[in-house]
């Protein structure tokens, strides 16, 4: 039986956030810091000794930004916080372990015969990243790896906070994550960037996070709806101001009312990579901010998780929506704000 | 985790059997089971490599599209879905490899083409492993969730259960849940270069099993909170664990595969002497036989039902292994048979059992599914032949 009216793809129960973290391609985590595409990707060791106060030698740069970036996030709150709790990781990404996968295939296909290795076989596997994390974090039960692309944090903390709506698990930790490789022809490529369907800007990675649940009142903020739309919009619709602002404004009434102290927030539209042309004095005439976050972390393709986790951080009593679409024209809002 | 009335309204597979879920079916029933063998299509490149591929005659990018495409038409006709039923329903992805085929049979494809000069490295031009679930988004005008998990041997084993945690709770109308793994020069070498491939033949469960081999499918399982007239599958529950104890194994003690099969039973209120047969995952490794086996012992003990894999005559399909042997045999219960366990010819000690060797009725009543992969992930689930 068809039915026209379901109300899929939409959640807006609060979701209150406990802590976030984000590191971008300068590697400083919870720091904006000047990079250049053309010097990627740094050597992760510093920022591993910093987080994990140990090296992880056996482990490829991906696994490495997942677990420093996840770690990062728990700092707050330290790993004894999780214990006793059930807790679900969501690791999301666009790419996976493109850099452990490449010198690997590269090995296969090799004149002559090359001689795979078996420990970047291993480390390549798309889920391999989230074992070590819930190993770290010694979580069992939910351990779940998420990729759809540019869509693939909003998509993974739309299953997190269905799963802690259910009641099955207490705490999400959920993260987006995805390395720069190269070439930057290539990378790309890879991210399927035109330009007619995103913004001229660098190449980049990261690795940032939330941690959500019930905090016994120690929340930062919430994340009030993960909204996907309906149709599919060509890429000259993709950066439509009147049309984001009007799905906003909705989503803002649905998890507001008129006279709440909520709407008397300062309001954010942080656009994605998809958006083109952001019209500054369009947004500003109708009372909202933009908090700009590409310059900081650039073009990849969880780039949604390093703008939300930074601007719940950074930016105290505000109302944040995080726009982005998929290059097919599925569109994608977040609705945040912080205490 | 799931204990609500989930359906499974379609489904459809092509493998190494036959180019629909029936087929596959009839041939396994039949004991029309060609050994595995060196893989014929044009992107391999190492001719050791003994391998259950699906038999076509074109480049191997299109047949991996047309085994996809022969999955979901195959699904969608048997659920009876209209254009815009497809179009509300959401879409689950398990794939290991998405379309990484396009990688190496480009690549491939060049260094014939011009064999007098020295190749480039191979380049990875493939959007990751989302891009399945955006095709078929595309091609049917999906309006639901894509949702993609890569989660190497459980990918759609675990899009399985999430589809009916999300279905029971209202947050999708219909899931079309998808298993595709085409077969991949770089999987192949993966696995021998873990030593984990058995060169000769997979035997799941025998004493003499030296390891795996990879079997290349394309499934689709569609499950539904509504019942249709003609639909007689109820998917009764699931549960998927991470077990964080070892990388490569779910522990060869069994207590982990125990306690996730427990776990599925006590959520469905099905009690253990109610299982009609096991459909096991059963690689033909020694570490994941050893895990599975002990565990499966030791909760059923000497009741243990039937237990089947279905690796050594469809071979490890990796992320499409959940949908695509539901979907295998799911089409054998309707056919009425459970057919036995391929590649078995001698006791392992450490198990004490044999898998199934001659092929079983499928009366109504409770089959146990069960999948253990790479980073410690679990999954479990039964459905019911009402």
């Amino acid at each position: 039986m068809s039915t026209k009216n379901n109300n899929q793809k939409k959640l807006n129960t609060s979701i209150p956030v406990i802590a976030t973290s984000y590191i971008g391609p300068a590697l400083t985590p919870n720091r904006d810091a000047i990079w250049e595409e053309g010097k990627l990707p740094l050597n992760t060791d510093g920022l591993v000794n910093e987080i994990m106060g140990q090296p992880m030698r056996r482990a490829g740069r991906f696994i490495k930004m997942v677990c420093c970036g996840g770690l990062a996030c728990l700092q707050k709150v330290s790993l004894d916080y999780l214990k006793g709790k059930k807790t679900g990781i969501f690791l999301a990404t666009g790419l996976g372990n493109v850099d452990e996968i490449m010198p690997f295939i590269t090995q296969v296909f090799k004149h002559g015969g090359g001689f795979p290795s078996p420990n970047q076989f291993a480390n390549s596997v798309s889920n391999a990243a989230a074992f070590v994390l819930a190993r770290i974090c010694e979580v069992t039960g939910t351990v779940l790896t998420i990729s759809q692309e540019e869509l693939s944090f909003e998509s993974a903390l739309w299953l997190a906070q269905s799963y802690l709506e259910s009641g099955e698990i207490e705490l999400a930790l959920v993260g987006g994550c995805d390395i720069f490789t190269p070439t930057i022809e290539e990378y790309r490529e890879r991210v399927n960037l035109t330009p007619d369907n995103s913004r001229l800007m660098p190449m980049g990675e990261g690795s940032s996070w939330l941690l959500l649940g019930n905090g016994d009142g120690e929340k930062i903020g919430d994340i009030l709806a993960v909204d996907f739309g309906d149709k599919l919009i060509p890429p000259e619709e993709f950066s439509a101001s009147e049309n984001i602002l009007s799905q906003s404004e909705k989503l803002l009434s649905a998890s507001f009312s008129k006279d709440s102290a909520g709407q008397k927030k300062i309001r954010f539209l942080l656009p994605g990579f998809r958006v083109n042309k952001i019209e500054t004095d369009f947004w500003k005439l109708k009372g909202w901010k933009i908090d700009d976050y590409l310059p900081f972390c650039g073009i990849h393709s969880t780039s949604p998780a390093f703008g939300i986790a930074r601007a719940l951080r950074e930016k105290p009593s505000a109302i944040f929506v995080h726009y982005n679409c998929h290059a097919s024209g599925k569109q994608a809002f977040v609705v945040a704000s912080t205490k | 985790m799931t204990n609500g009335d989930i359906y499974v309204c379609g489904w459809g597979a092509v493998t190494s059997l036959g180019w629909s879920a029936p087929d596959s079916a009839r041939n396994l029933i039949a004991g029309n089971v060609p050994p595995a063998a060196v893989g014929v299509s044009s992107h391999l490149i190492n001719r050791e490599y003994k391998a259950f591929e699906v038999s076509y005659s074109g480049n191997p990018l299109d047949k991996s599209m047309a085994m996809l495409e022969s999955a979901l038409a195959e699904a969608f006709l048997r659920a009876e879905l209209s254009v815009e039923e497809i179009a509300e329903s959401s879409v689950l992805v398990g794939t290991t490899g998405g379309l990484f085929i396009r990688n190496e049979y480009e690549f491939t494809e060049a260094v014939r083409k011009n064999p007098d000069k020295e190749s480039p490295a191979i380049s990875c031009r493939n959007r990751g492993p989302g891009e399945v679930a955006d095709l078929i988004v595309n091609k049917y005008g999906i309006r639901g969730m894509a949702l993609t998990f890569s989660m190497a041997c459980v990918s759609s084993s675990h899009a399985l259960v999430v589809a009916a945690d999300l279905l029971k709770r209202k947050k999708i109308r219909r899931a079309i849940v998808v298993g595709f793994e085409p077969l991949l020069n770089m999987t192949l070498h993966g696995f021998a270069s873990l030593l984990l491939f058995d060169y000769d033949q997979c035997r799941p469960f025998c004493a003499t099993r030296a390891g795996m081999q990879i079997g290349e499918a394309a499934a689709v399982v569609i499950l539904d909170a509504e019942k249709s007239s003609s639909t007689k599958y109820k998917f009764a529950g699931g549960y998927q664990y991470n077990d964080i104890k070892s990388m490569t194994s779910a522990g060869i003690d069994g207590v982990t595969v125990s306690e996730v099969v427990q776990k599925t039973l006590t959520s469905t209120r099905v009690s253990a002497d109610d299982i009609v047969a096991i459909k096991a995952h059963g690689t033909g490794t020694r570490d994941n036989d050893l895990s599975e086996g002990r565990g499966l012992v030791k909760l059923f003990g000497e009741k243990l039902p039937p237990v089947v894999s279905l690796k050594g005559a469809i071979g490890h399909t990796l992320g499409a292994a959940g949908a695509v042997e539901t979907a295998v045999w799911l089409s054998c219960c309707e056919e009425e048979a459970i057919p036995r366990s391929f590649g078995f010819t001698q006791i392992d000690p450490e198990l004490g059992f044999a898998p199934s060797q001659i092929n079983t009725p499928a009366p109504s009543g409770a089959y146990l599914f069960t999948y253990f992969g790479f980073g410690g992930t679990c999954t479990s689930y039964l459905i019911i032949k009402e």
